[in-house]
């Protein structure tokens, strides 16, 4: 099965959000449906980051935060050569980082084309 | 509630640390107890501000290591930790004990060691504060979190590099003849940003942010005592006021903020600092902003209502926060200059408002400064401490 990354619709109100919260942030009820987030979204922000943590060989890592078409804004990964805020993105699920021989999935956004 | 007085102060020479963390706590709570010559008076409570030394010094339980180290046994002791706002949250807690009539004399210290783990492992351990799933997993790191905002912002209100670097500039302007400070050099506009050599002095390290728009990594421990005003005649030196404590919250993940170039947490916690201790923003003579980034200083002036949204870097322009200036911000360098030991910046901060309020500060001194403010900022802006201080009880 295809790795997804989950935002969560609270089951009382119909909100989405992400990350999931204990309370929803709207009603405060305590069920939520997962919703893979997918689709497309507008960069709002990025930065080239030379200032890395541990786990990465790489120079530096592109990143952003991205307003999507479903409703939610999210933090990722860019694989974006010349990134542009306003720029119309699209959502993958790939590795993001490994740690201690586990690789982690999440969110990397490639420009739409066309 | 007892009003509450800053009674002594200590601090170590910000750096690579000569000392293990415990001797830099040691030597700072030291200074505090010989500041205010507390005699044989017993302090009752004591609060330790630190973030990281479980990770990098391997050390936990920190407060009860420091009671063993000084001797102070069998003394209440608990460490506070709040992320990059642990200084003044553990001020704020010593507050709480005195105001509370629970304990009459305090002692406050942070201290911070964070080189003795490499820079790597050193801002692996600062981006623990952002969110696991949402942020950190990404390699998201604090740098990167402040280049993002620092983007968003620079377009809405035209705030340029040349901006950020005349941060820089002013800060270690100050920082220069503050001999405690961790950075003692004076860099200029030519350096930072147009002469032949920028890629290499000053590259990006998140862009819009490059080298000098970052804070250093340092090590350093600063003390506060505290004491009932109605017994601050009882020590050497001029008292020193707590008048008002505001804290505020908010989201962990940066991008759930409705306006990511907007800081709520900072104005919340301002107005209630302003509000408990009866003053505006136009009352202050001198502050200590936390300007881990320079784009913190140019947002938080504004957020702390000293200047409109949007009008702080034309504030600093003018030098209007330069020492000299009507509004002096981080006389002693801040976090720019005088360097981020993290868990201790908030009580350095109240460090440097006590010596300038009691006309100690020296060659940074803002002349006849009656009235202190500081803003210690955790996380990226979602735990935020304001103190406001004022001269004499």
């Amino acid at each position: 099965m295809a790795k997804t990354v989950d935002a969560a619709r609270c089951k009382s109100c119909g909100k989405l959000m992400y990350p999931i919260h204990f309370y929803c942030l709207a009603c405060k009820g305590r069920e939520f449906e997962p919703v893979p987030i997918e689709g497309d979204g507008t960069l709002l922000t990025w930065t080239r980051s030379y200032a890395l943590p541990l786990d990465y060989a790489q120079l530096f890592l592109t990143l952003g935060i991205i307003q999507m078409d479903q409703g939610i804004r999210v933090t990722g990964q860019l694989d974006i050569a010349d990134p542009k805020t306003g720029m119309r993105v699209r959502a993958h699920v790939g590795k993001v980082r490994e740690t201690m021989g586990k690789d982690i999935h999440g969110l990397i956004f490639q420009p739409v084309r066309g | 509630m007892r009003d509450v007085a800053i009674v002594g102060v200590g601090t170590t020479q910000f750096g690579r640390a000569q000392w293990s963390l415990l001797k830099m706590m040691c030597e700072a709570s030291h200074d505090a107890i010989t500041d205010a010559r507390i005699g044989d008076r017993e302090i009752d409570g004591i609060f330790v501000a630190n973030m990281g030394a479980g990770r990098n010094n391997k050390t936990l339980g920190i407060a009860s290591a420091l009671v063993d180290r000084m001797n102070l046994y069998p003394t209440p002791a608990e460490a506070i930790e709040n992320g990059p706002a642990s200084g003044a949250s553990a001020v704020k807690t010593g507050y709480m004990a005195v105001a509370s009539g629970m304990c009459d004399l305090v002692l406050v210290c942070g201290g911070e060691r964070m080189r003795e783990v490499n820079n790597l492992e050193a801002t692996e351990c600062v981006s623990y504060i952002s969110h696991r799933y949402a942020e950190y997993v990404y390699g998201v790191t604090l740098p990167a979190l402040a280049g993002m905002f620092a983007r968003l912002y620079m377009q809405k209100y035209g705030v340029t590099q040349e901006h950020l670097a005349m941060v820089a500039i002013k800060n270690h302007d100050h920082g220069f003849v503050n001999r405690k400070a961790h950075i003692r050099e004076r860099v200029t506009m030519e350096g930072l940003l147009h002469g032949p050599d920028v890629a290499n002095n000053n590259p990006y390290v998140a862009d819009p942010l490059r080298f000098y728009d970052c804070c250093p990594v340092s090590d350093g421990a600063s003390a506060v005592l505290l004491a009932p005003a109605s017994m601050a005649g009882d020590f050497a030196k001029r008292p020193v006021r707590i008048a008002g404590v505001g804290q505020a919250t908010d989201c962990q993940a940066v991008h759930e903020r409705p306006d990511p170039t907007e800081l709520p947490a900072v104005r919340i916690a301002a107005q209630k600092a302003f509000q408990m201790a009866g003053l505006t923003p136009a009352d202050i003579d001198v502050c200590e902003l936390h300007d881990a980034f320079t784009i913190l200083e140019i947002a938080e002036s504004e957020e702390c209502g000293f200047f409109p949204k949007g009008e702080g870097h034309k504030a600093l322009e003018r030098g209007e926060t330069r020492l000299g200036g009507k509004l002096p911000i981080s006389p002693s360098g801040g976090l720019k200059a005088r360097g981020h030991p993290v868990g201790n910046t908030g009580v350095s901060q109240i460090v440097e408002l006590v010596l300038q309020l009691r006309g100690e500060a020296g060659p940074y001194q803002v002349p006849s400064a009656k009235r202190g403010f500081a803003v210690n900022f955790g996380g990226f802006g979602n735990n935020v401490v304001a103190t406001v201080l004022s001269e004499g009880v």
